[in-house]
């Protein structure tokens, strides 16, 4: 990113409700500019963490530090952010210009200055100008979502935060819609903070990622690094569809898999690494022909195949485990059902985690 | 086969509207031809017809100050009555809370007493405090009874309610009475008018409540009935016809302004700016 110092930095944020810890000693630095998302399950905690950076809800304890000033106790009207709710909250009962336009009429500002700001959000979101006059619940789901941003850009905030507003639209519009929500990040060069439970909705957008799970904040990287070096079993089975052998540290620089009764060769373990889990991702698994063709093999059969679109997958029974393997369509395996194949990858291939 | 089932089903169908037409409102119509003799007793079939007794009805002062006392007592009731429905049905409706569920049930039990008897409670209490029955404790009374209903009417409103849209309005620099007068009250309007209708239509016609209540004062449903048991005019008719048009005129309306309002609102105006 930048050389500036971080627009937002979190220090030891925790939020308890009576026994329940929603979110545990979070820490976090966020770049001016920067889109960052945080990704977890339902019931992580991403929520909570949001509306305690929105204002709507007080930390327990921790700090939260808006460019160095402490903004814990600040309620949401009084801070310089915005939210772009995941119902999206437009006001039903006023037009596509009123809502735009809310933040300004409560700030003061005279009509006609508020109408020229609200019309230029609109052309800078290819919203059709004389939908100002339009009412909001007469709007598509797209526009609706383009009237949100604009509504909340229009309040001018130093950080913009999204809490999962593309989860209720269609898979097509909304792959649109995280085009366009990038693009806008770029032409306005503010800071976007994004939630979801999409690993691959985040992966599209994001500078950065932070995986959460259980209240904490569990890894942080760009999605290039969460996607290839996932340091848990849990942010490497968030991303998707993925084969995990537990495994031991053999001594030999390999690991042990207890239940298959045979070493792997493994990538350099962590430091300290005892005990954990091999990743292989179903499109680093392939079929070979004999032992010699990977670094490591097992036997196993063919227990079903799906057709996925451009890929094929494949589950193979090892015993009792069931690996999946992906293929390109064009590359498709020519096996059947119950036919014994022999899988394989290479050390380089597969990932070692802790639990 | 088919086809005669459907003139059957077809038949059934207008059958029922008709009894439904002939039974609850042949009876009110009843009340007007009764009103329209210009004989001293009603008997049918009517042999001279007239609106003498509309127009002595309309000259009666005394007619006058029933009207006054029942339109002072139902805009009492319903100014009061939306004004604390509206935050019982927030709190009943909007917020969780500890508590709710007795609270809920609390408020709306009022509604399952007899009203004779809640009437009666009522007088009891006002005397024991050594209040002195008029058109105020009336009002009091009304209210008992017609609170929870209106609560009931707004909370319907209520539940449909986005609380992100506070959120929202907070989050955009609201202060709270900003957000609660640009946005929960206009969105709440619909049912915050129902509620209005339903404690004025619902004040403008009570008659046990009144009776123990009142005191003094008068309402037309007190004298209604007054003059049903000692002293009918077919000015009884009359004043029962005036008084169930006067309601049904400001049904009408309120169902007008909600349509107009509603179409205003889908239409999009261009109120803004």
């Amino acid at each position: 990113m930048t050389g500036r110092p971080p627009i937002l930095q979190l220090r030891n944020l925790t939020k308890v409700f009576g026994t329940f810890t929603a979110v545990n000693d979070v820490n976090l630095d966020i770049e001016e500019g920067e889109f960052f998302t945080i990704v977890g399950p339902s019931g992580s905690g991403k929520t909570t963490l949001l509306r305690m950076l929105t204002g709507m809800e007080f930390a327990t304890s921790g700090d939260i530090l808006l460019r160095g000033t402490r903004i814990n106790d600040l309620p949401a009207n009084k801070r310089p952010t915005c939210m772009v709710f995941q119902s999206l909250a437009l006001f039903p009962h006023r037009t596509v210009g009123q809502n735009i336009e809310f933040s300004l009429k409560i700030k003061g500002i005279d009509p006609a200055t508020r109408k020229r700001r609200a019309l230029e959000l609109m052309r800078q979101l290819r919203l059709p100008e004389d939908y100002y006059g339009k009412n909001v619940t007469k709007c598509s789901g797209g526009e609706r979502q383009r009237v949100a941003l604009a509504r909340a850009l229009a309040y001018e905030p130093d950080i913009l935060f999204f809490d999962e507003p593309l989860s209720a639209i269609d898979y097509k519009l909304r792959k649109t819609l995280e085009k366009e929500l990038k693009d806008i990040h770029r032409e306005t060069g503010k800071t976007f903070i994004y939630i979801t439970h999409s690993l691959e909705e985040a992966m599209v957008m994001s500078d950065r990622i932070g995986v959460m799970r259980a209240g904490r904040l569990v890894q942080v990287g760009s999605p290039q690094e969460i996607y290839s070096a996932p340091q848990t079993k849990f942010v490497s089975e968030f991303i998707g569809d993925v084969n995990v052998i537990a495994v031991t540290a053999n001594g030999a620089g390999g690991v042990h898999a207890a239940e298959f009764g045979v070493s792997f060769k493994a990538p350099p373990a962590p430091a300290g690494f005892s005990a954990g889990h091999l990743v292989v991702r179903p499109e680093s698994l392939r079929f070979v022909a004999g032992r010699s063709e990977a670094e490591n093999v097992l036997e196993g059969r063919v227990y079903n195949e799906y057709a996925l679109g451009s890929r094929i997958q494949y589950q193979v029974r090892v015993g009792e485990h069931v690996f999946i393997v992906e293929k390109l369509r064009q590359q498709a395996f020519g096996g059947h059902r119950d036919d014994a194949v022999l899988i394989g990858w290479d050390a380089s291939d597969s990932i070692l985690v802790t639990d | 086969m088919n086809s005669s089932a459907d003139r059957m089903r077809r038949a059934l169908i207008w059958a029922w509207t008709a009894a439904v037409i002939v039974f609850m409102y042949l009876p009110a119509l009843g009340l007007v031809l009764a009103s329209s003799t210009s004989s001293r007793y009603f008997i049918f079939p009517i042999t001279k017809w007239g609106f003498d007794w509309w127009q002595k009805t309309f000259a009666s002062l005394e007619i006058h100050q029933l009207f006054r006392t029942s339109l002072l007592i139902a805009a009492c009731v319903t100014v009061i009555a939306v004004v604390i429905a509206l935050f019982g049905a927030l709190a009943f409706a909007r917020y969780d809370w500890k508590g709710r569920s007795i609270y809920q049930k609390i408020v709306l039990l009022p509604i399952f007493f007899p009203q004779s008897v809640l009437g009666l409670a009522l007088l009891l209490w006002f005397n024991a405090l050594g209040f002195t029955m008029s058109w105020q404790t009336a009002v009091f009374a009304h209210l008992v009874w017609i609170i929870p209903v209106c609560t009931l009417v707004i909370s319907i409103q209520v539940y449909s309610f986005d609380p992100a849209l506070e959120e929202a309005a907070f989050d955009l620099g609201a202060t709270k009475w900003q957000v609660f007068r640009e946005v929960t009250l206009p969105v709440l309007f619909p049912g915050i008018f129902s509620g209005a209708l339903f404690a004025f239509l619902l004040s403008w016609g009570n008659f046990p409540l009144s009776l123990y209540t009142t005191g003094a004062d008068t309402t037309l449903p007190e004298y209604l009935y007054a003059k049903m048991i000692a002293g009918y005019t077919p000015g009884v008719p009359v004043l029962g016809t005036v008084s169930t048009l006067g309601a049904a005129v400001l049904l009408l309306l309120g169902y007008f302004i909600i349509v107009v309002l509603r179409r205003r609102r889908s239409a999009g105006s261009d109120e803004a700016a």
